[in-house]
């Protein structure tokens, strides 16, 4: 009896911060949910109860499958580019050389300005005529003729990828490098001792050991890169002819322009199922790994 | 967001406070939309003049901002504190007479009082056969031509769309400029194809509530621009250009015509002062049309005060207050005689916007308008983009349109 309240002891302790949690977090979702299931007048009074026929729209639009498409590409995109870029950067950053501390300041820097901010100098800059990058690239010789940078779909969206690598850098070099500065310095020199090059000592001893901290860059990306609306929304509006339309510039425009508030409160929660989905699946990958990395070595203690 | 709530409060102390005071005292709460600095002032001196012949009457002025005033007002209707009149974009009458908020006036509107106002700007407030709002601001769209331009390539300012394009052609031989500047992207791509539909003889929809995107007046209107596109007439790309780029152009003294509204002409006389343009009709195809935007005055439902609100309306409506509006806020006037007066028919600029007023077409109070106009905006660019032919995107766009009416 008493071991058994002593063992609901933690559980208790915990309760009034879980309830809390799950107010927060779970009234919203189920107020969500329930909209969802709605007729909503513009206004956002809900004017009666039609089950699935919200999900039924949704689910039979076009736009809504190419938008979901776009999302995946620009999702994985942005976060495997950003991590491919953050990595080398960090690693350089870890090194110690003149002016480090100014260079890492440099790298921060873009974290400092809104999202908002930053797309809308970019569509400045992209600007077909009066835009800077093309002055640049034609003074540079490079292109002899202005490109109108945003006016298609396919290089709209490519230069929206790459806008949004460039802000979701200065976060993952963070995690990275504070990865990259716990790790302990006699692997290397072990390692140098036994003759390893410097892509050896990258392969099979900084990959694994940041293992954690790359895992955390990719579910917190994945999260804020999957959701981000500045960038399109600023750039393109999700246009020409929603060519550049993720789930979330499409659900703004649902809610905010068209007044469909219970289409939108539909797509809100099939996102947010499609980003648990992910981050259940990635967890449960990463700890299978962790589980088969980790057998050798109980076999040999047994 | 406390705002709602201390007004609320505020005249809900003041009414009873007036009440102990003066039993016979009716307010009437008048939601105003600032479109400037002007705004609320002009409104305060008409209600001083209102109260100074009418006592027993106090108008309680409030001035919202336009990016507040919707969710304002929704707060208000639901929290059952709503003004008894307001100022509205004409575009959530629809939202509001459907819902019942809206008053429908007809039962107020005397034939003499009706017929003060230009007929035009009467229609876009009648829903259902109810008149619903009185128009209360106006603005029209015209052609805007660089005579500069239009001299040094010999052309003379277009009539007719066939006289713009030959025009077009000429202009676009000069170095460095486009003869016709064409929005692609964003608010108002489709307002920049309405131009043509309608002067085409095309209307977005037709007689039976359908749309008109699958007539052959709207594919000869897409078909137009489309030419001129391909043929280098307007600027590159055109997706890639909003209504601001477009105008930006023009401003620089690159573009030879475009299409615009008269709130461009203090933007030029500041930013370009030496630009020399004109102000011009639509060029006709087989029919004379500009877009009319307008506001609304309406009355809630809910007012308790509506006889006293409604007398107010009539004095606001006086030829000297409307005279004053329209020329201190930039709008054309939606009564007859201020439209008679000299400055109305004279001054060039607004002569220009407001000789198209008796043939205005308006967007339509239907359901769902803003869907459809953006369907409409989808379709123009895949059209300017070359990913579908005209032919075959306005009839995807026309089902598509008439699947969002229900139709």
């Amino acid at each position: 009896m008493a071991n058994r309240f002593q063992k609901s002891v933690p559980l208790m302790m915990i309760l009034p911060g879980l309830a809390l949690a799950l107010a927060i977090i779970g009234y919203p979702i189920f107020d969500l949910a329930w909209t969802s299931m709605q007729d909503v007048s513009r206004f956002g009074k809900l004017t009666g109860f039609n089950g699935g026929e919200n999900y039924h729209e949704v689910f039979a639009d076009p736009l809504f499958w190419e938008s979901l498409w776009r999302t995946g590409i620009w999702t994985f995109a942005v976060v495997g580019g950003t991590l491919a870029i953050s990595m080398p950067v960090a690693m350089i950053l870890n090194d110690d050389f003149h002016g480090r501390g100014l260079a890492r300041v440099i790298i921060m820097l873009p974290w400092a300005i809104s999202l908002t901010m930053t797309a809308v100098v970019w569509r400045w800059a992209l600007n077909g005529r009066a835009g800077l990058l093309n002055a640049t690239l034609m003074n540079a010789g490079i292109i002899d003729q202005p490109v109108e940078w945003l006016a298609t779909a396919s290089t709209a969206f490519v230069v929206e990828i790459l806008v949004g690598i460039l802000v979701s850098i200065p976060f993952t070099t963070t995690i990275l490098l504070g990865g990259l500065s716990s790790m302990p310095q006699d692997a290397y020199e072990a390692a140098v001792v036994d003759g390893a090059s410097g892509w050896d000592q990258f392969r099979h001893i900084t990959l694994p050991l940041m293992k954690p901290f790359i895992n955390i860059a990719i579910v917190l990306n994945v999260i804020y890169v999957f959701n981000s609306l500045p960038i399109i929304w600023v750039m393109t509006e999700g246009g020409p002819a929603n060519g550049t339309d993720i789930l979330v510039t499409y659900l703004y425009k649902l809610a905010f322009r068209f007044g469909q508030l219970g289409k939108a409160a539909a797509i809100s929660l099939v996102m947010f199922f499609v980003l648990l989905a992910f981050t259940m699946l990635y967890v449960a990958l990463v700890s299978r790994n962790d589980r088969d990395d980790a057998a050798p070595e109980e076999e040999i203690k047994a | 967001m406390t705002h709602p709530f201390r007004t609320s409060t505020a005249v809900l102390a003041l009414s009873l406070g007036m009440a102990g005071l003066a039993s016979a005292e009716t307010v009437v709460d008048f939601t105003v939309a600032e479109y400037s600095s002007k705004t609320g002032p002009y409104f305060q001196e008409v209600a001083d003049a209102f109260q100074a012949e009418n006592p027993d009457i106090k108008i309680n002025i409030e001035v919202v901002p336009w990016d507040t005033l919707l969710q304002r007002l929704t707060t208000d209707v639901a929290g059952g504190s709503a003004p008894d009149i307001s100022i509205i974009g004409t575009r959530w009458l629809l939202d509001f007479a459907s819902q019942g908020v809206a008053e429908p006036i007809d039962g107020y509107l005397t034939p003499e009082f009706k017929g003060t106002f230009i007929d035009t700007f009467m229609a876009p407030g009648v829903i259902e056969g109810q008149t619903m709002g009185l128009p209360v601001a106006a603005s029209a769209r015209a052609m805007m031509v660089n005579m500069d331009l239009y001299e040094k390539a010999g052309a003379t300012p277009p009539k007719t769309w066939d006289e713009l394009y030959e025009a077009s052609k000429k202009i676009a031989a000069l170095p460095e400029t486009f003869a016709f500047g064409l929005q692609g992207k964003e608010i108002e791509t489709d307002a920049y194809y309405y131009y043509s539909l309608w002067t085409h003889g095309g209307d977005i929809l037709k007689a039976d509530g359908t749309s008109g995107l699958d007539t052959p007046e709207a594919l000869e209107a897409a078909n137009l621009y489309k030419k001129m596109i391909d043929e280098g007439l307007t600027q590159p790309s055109p997706t890639n250009y909003t209504r601001e780029d477009v105008f930006n152009l023009f401003k620089q003294g690159k573009v030879g015509t475009i299409f615009t509204f008269p709130m461009l002409i203090p933007q030029i006389k500041a930013e370009a002062p030496d630009l020399k343009y004109q102000i011009l009709p639509f060029p006709e195809g087989k029919a004379k049309a500009t877009y009319g935007v307008t506001d609304t005055l309406m009355v809630f439902a809910d007012s308790d005060a509506k006889e006293a609100a409604w007398k107010f309306i009539e004095f606001a409506y006086k030829d000297e207050w409307r005279e004053k509006f329209d020329m201190g806020e930039g709008f054309l006037p939606v009564t007859k005689n201020v439209a008679a007066l000299p400055y109305f028919t004279e001054d060039p600029d607004v002569a220009g916007f407001a000789a198209g007023l008796p043939y205005a077409k308006f967007a339509p109070t239907i359901a769902n308008w803003e869907e459809i106009a953006d369907v409409t905006v989808r379709t123009m660019q895949q059209i300017y983009l070359g990913e579908v032919t005209p032919e075959d995107g306005l009839k995807a766009a026309a089902s598509e349109i008439n699947k969002i009416r229900g139709l």
